[in-house]
């Protein structure tokens, strides 16, 4: 367990990469792409045709690590994507397309009764200015952990927040703006320190699921890990069936998907693992520091808990009440030996922890197969819009009438 | 890509792509605000009569329809497929819409040659040739027809319906015309989105409306004539007038054609002012004019002949209409010179202070027998060859007993093959009676000036057929 914090210069030093770092929503912007520009063709065809064709990834890959036929890689993917265990998914870096990337956690009062977090659940759901969010079903401190990008907050809280907060069953809702996005479904997110992109699902934990269950096994496993662990990006899709479908040139979406990920670095491309699928719940940890603590000694805290492979999550706030929140998977942890983890650290003031048993959206990408709308994907964007104006707050009125299980 | 003449498959095709009985929407969305959920719904929301297919790989089912994964899986050969997936996505699609024997693919996607991706569009394009699939598009709005209640694309509105084939290479002017067909009842008979018009151009869609039972005239939208050759030879061969309205004259407009639909405009424009003579096509210069002659030509036979009599009860509506013949060129005739017999039964339905001339001023204080009884005359005369009619709303004038006249003159005097236009120019009345009118396949208008227009595309189109026999 580490407990010495390393100078800010060396944890600086161990940056991945020929470009610097980006670092939370100060950093300098290295570009704008937008999610439909010709550089990014490459995932979105392999996004678009991964259900039908399989063979969109880099099957002969597969084949070589895991030493199965390509065949059997493409059944596997095919047979994962039908059930729901995984998805292909893209984490864009919004703040490089003008956005700000905001979450909050929200607790229900003790005597919220279940119809009033049933309605509530069902409003985040469907919601698709909520772009991503966590029910902490299984139980806990706190009660949701949702997020959303805006490019203006005021839209935010008027567009979403004061939609529900003013409901009774709410005890309090605390907005945490995204300081740096470090790690998001096991893999390495734009504003680690070391090893961006890479996924992170320690072996040991990957034998002790195998075990736990049958759906999947250490194969379906290794196939998801080497598609997120690729050396170069464009290396998780066959190139050439992209270019067979779509008829572009495979070099130049091989070239322009490396640059988006390595050089611009505003999206990384995923395979998502639905731990729902398996009945796996994820327990969240919400940190607090005390409030003498400096950013910086702060920020190494954050480090050093990010250099453990365990954490599925790990998102870092600034002016918030709370400093950050990590996740890792009940069933497959020592609960003790991570909690005391987060503990060791002197800054440390508070931890409350929440389980989930499933994920509302995987950032836009709906997760809710009951609704049947799996995997429907809704990019919301506030641009000109002016969500203060709206109806004069006549929407609090509205969502308090709408509570009336409580 | 070009075309020497129009391909018989391909006008065959044409007729499945616009009374279709299933369309696949390839795109079909589940989310609402997406523009595949809101192409299904609209298709049931203006009650087509066939079958919806949508297509998703993500869906089993969209509103309340089975979807299938591709069009691939779905177990019998669509008329239709419909296309509204991003570009990088539609060879695949197309190559699918091949394997599953689709009749006709419409592709509204933008981003092919029109942003530089002419090699893509025309890697498809070349496929869809060899495989014998028709192809509409890309980057276009859609297509559809009232009279199966066909209304596939982007598009807010289903025309009424009409005699006008509405061929368009622009969208939002199509969403115009059909926009106005609702509100001024402008009926069409099918209408069609040409984008950028990879594959099916032109040429086959005039030959398409020509066999089209319940097209009487062709309205086209042009931006670019990328097969000349084709175009004149159809225009030549059909059996229908033809309205085009050609834009990119401009300098500027040169530029934001090819921006908008591809169009490369590299003649001048009197390439295509000789294009339209030699093709037997008239050539519209104002969007207004082109809605005001498509409506005409759909609606009445040409004149054969240029005996035109106006009758009127408002001098003013008269003159203004007498200088608009002078200007654009067909000059009205005197009464006197056309048929002096008609000008002395005429004077039966005008009070003494009428004029008899040409106009015919019944004068404020005509009734409805009046007006019946002068355009019944003048319609019957032998040396005339069409009438413009126009009400002029004074405190007397009984502006629905005049429009319901003039329906009965049309209708009884139908088998005499001659035009009859009105203006009806004044307040909410006359409005109501130019729909009246409309409803029963009279052209009226609000001025004068667009009535001429009409009557003098009526009596062009009357030279350009007896030029084609």
């Amino acid at each position: 367990m580490a407990k010495t914090k390393k100078p800010i210069s060396s944890v600086t030093d161990s940056c991945a990469g020929p470009t610097p770092v980006p670092k939370g929503y100060n950093r300098t912007e290295p570009g704008i792409i937008g999610m439909n520009a010709d550089q990014m063709v490459a995932y979105n065809i392999a996004k678009s045709f991964c259900n039908v064709y399989p063979e969109v990834f880099n099957l002969p890959l597969l084949a070589k690590k895991l030493n199965i036929t390509a065949e059997e890689a493409g059944t596997r993917i095919r047979r994962m994507l039908a059930k729901h265990e995984i998805m292909l998914v893209n984490n864009p870096q919004v703040n490089v397309s003008g956005y700000g990337l905001f979450y909050w956690v929200v607790k229900l009062k003790a005597d919220a009764s279940p119809e009033a977090r049933a309605a509530l659940t069902k409003w985040f759901q469907e919601n698709d200015q909520i772009c991503t969010g966590y029910p902490m079903m299984a139980g806990g401190e706190f009660d949701y952990f949702n997020g959303n990008h805006m490019r203006n907050l005021d839209n935010l809280i008027s567009g979403v927040l004061d939609k529900f907060r003013y409901r009774d069953c709410i005890e309090w809702v605390h907005l945490c703006p995204i300081r740096r996005l470090i790690r998001e479904s096991h893999v390495n997110q734009f504003d680690c320190h070391a090893d961006f992109r890479h996924y992170f699902f320690p072996a040991e934990q990957v034998t002790k699921l195998c075990r736990m269950q049958k759906e999947m096994d250490a194969i379906d496993f290794g196939i998801i890990e080497t598609l997120n662990n690729y050396e170069h990006p464009h290396e998780m899709f066959d190139v050439s069936v992209l270019a067979r479908l779509s008829g572009l040139d495979a070099d130049k979406m091989a070239k322009d998907f490396d640059y988006t990920v390595e050089q611009v670095r505003c999206q990384v491309p995923m395979i998502y693992f639905n731990y729902a699928s398996l009945g796996l719940k994820m327990r969240f940890f919400l940190v607090d520091f005390f409030p003498s603590t400096l950013t910086d000694a702060g920020e190494q805290v954050i480090d050093e808990l990010a250099s453990r492979p365990e954490w599925v999550n790990i998102f870092d706030f600034g002016d918030a009440q709370h400093n950050i929140i990590l996740s890792a998977y009940d069933d497959l942890n020592d609960m003790d030996e991570l909690r005391q983890l987060i503990r060791s650290h002197s800054e440390v003031m508070s931890i409350r922890e929440a389980v989930s048993d499933h994920q509302f959206r995987r950032w836009t990408c709906r997760l809710d197969a009951d609704s049947g709308m799996w995997e429907e994907c809704v990019m919301t964007d506030d641009l000109f819009v002016d969500r203060t104006l709206e109806d004069d707050f006549s929407h609090i009125v509205a969502s308090r009438e709408e509570d009336t299980s409580r | 890509m070009r075309i020497e003449r129009a391909r018989p498959y391909v006008v065959k095709a044409l007729h499945a792509a616009l009374n279709p009985r299933s369309i696949a929407v390839v795109g079909a969305s589940r989310n609402p605000n997406k523009v595949g959920y809101q192409v299904c719904k609209e298709l049931m929301d203006w009650h087509f009569k066939g079958e919806i297919i949508p297509v998703n790989p993500r869906a089993t089912e969209i509103l309340g329809l089975k979807a299938y994964p591709t069009l691939r899986d779905i177990p019998h050969p669509v008329d239709l497929v419909f296309v509204a997936v991003p570009a990088h996505l539609v060879k695949s699609i197309i190559e699918d819409a091949v394997a599953a024997k689709a009749t006709c693919a419409v592709v509204a996607t933008s981003n092919f040659k029109e942003t530089g991706r002419a090699d893509l569009q025309d890697e498809i394009t070349s496929y869809c040739r060899e495989h014998k699939l028709p192809l509409i598009g890309p980057n276009l709005v859609g297509l559809g027809s009232p009279y199966d209640s066909f209304n596939c694309g982007f598009i807010p509105y289903l025309p009424i319906p009409g005699h006008v084939g509405m061929i368009s290479q622009s969208g939002a002017n199509l969403l115009a015309a059909l926009g106005t067909s609702q509100k001024d009842h402008y009926g069409m008979s099918f209408f069609v989105g040409l984008g950028n018009k990879a594959d099916v151009d032109f040429a086959e869609f005039i030959e398409y409306a020509d066999e089209d039972p319940h097209t009487g005239c062709i309205g086209i939208y042009a931006e670019g004539i990328d097969s000349p050759e084709a175009f004149e030879a159809s225009a030549k061969k059909v059996h229908k007038p033809i309205v085009a309205i050609k834009v990119g004259r401009s300098k500027i407009g040169v530029k934001a054609a090819f921006a908008h639909t591809a169009s490369e405009n590299a003649d001048p424009d009197k390439f295509f002012d000789d294009l339209f003579a030699r093709a037997g096509v008239i050539r519209a210069t104002t969007w207004q004019e082109f809605l005001d002659m498509t409506l005409a030509l759909g609606m009445m036979p040409p004149a054969k002949g240029e005996n035109i009599v106006m009758i009127t009860n408002g001098g003013g509506a008269g003159l203004l209409a007498c200088d608009h013949f002078e200007r654009i060129g067909y000059p009205l005739k005197e009464l006197k010179d056309i048929s002096p017999e008609l000008r002395e039964k005429i004077r039966a339905y005008m009070p003494s202070f009428g004029s008899p001339l040409n106009p015919v001023d019944i004068s404020g204080t005509a009734d409805v027998v009046s007006y019946e009884g002068a355009f019944m005359q003048a319609m019957t005369d032998s040396h005339t060859d069409g009438v413009l009619g126009a009400i002029c709303p004074t405190a007397v004038t009984d502006v629905p007993g005049v429009a319901q006249a003039a329906v009965r003159v049309v209708e009884a005097t139908k088998g005499l093959n001659k035009p009859f236009v009105m203006i009806c120019q004044g307040g909410q009345e006359c409005q109501d009676a130019i729909m009246y009118l409309r409803d029963h396949d009279i052209p009226a208008y609000p001025t004068a000036e667009q009535a001429v227009n009409a009557m003098v595309a009526l009596r062009r189109y009357g030279e350009i057929a007896k030029s084609k026999k």
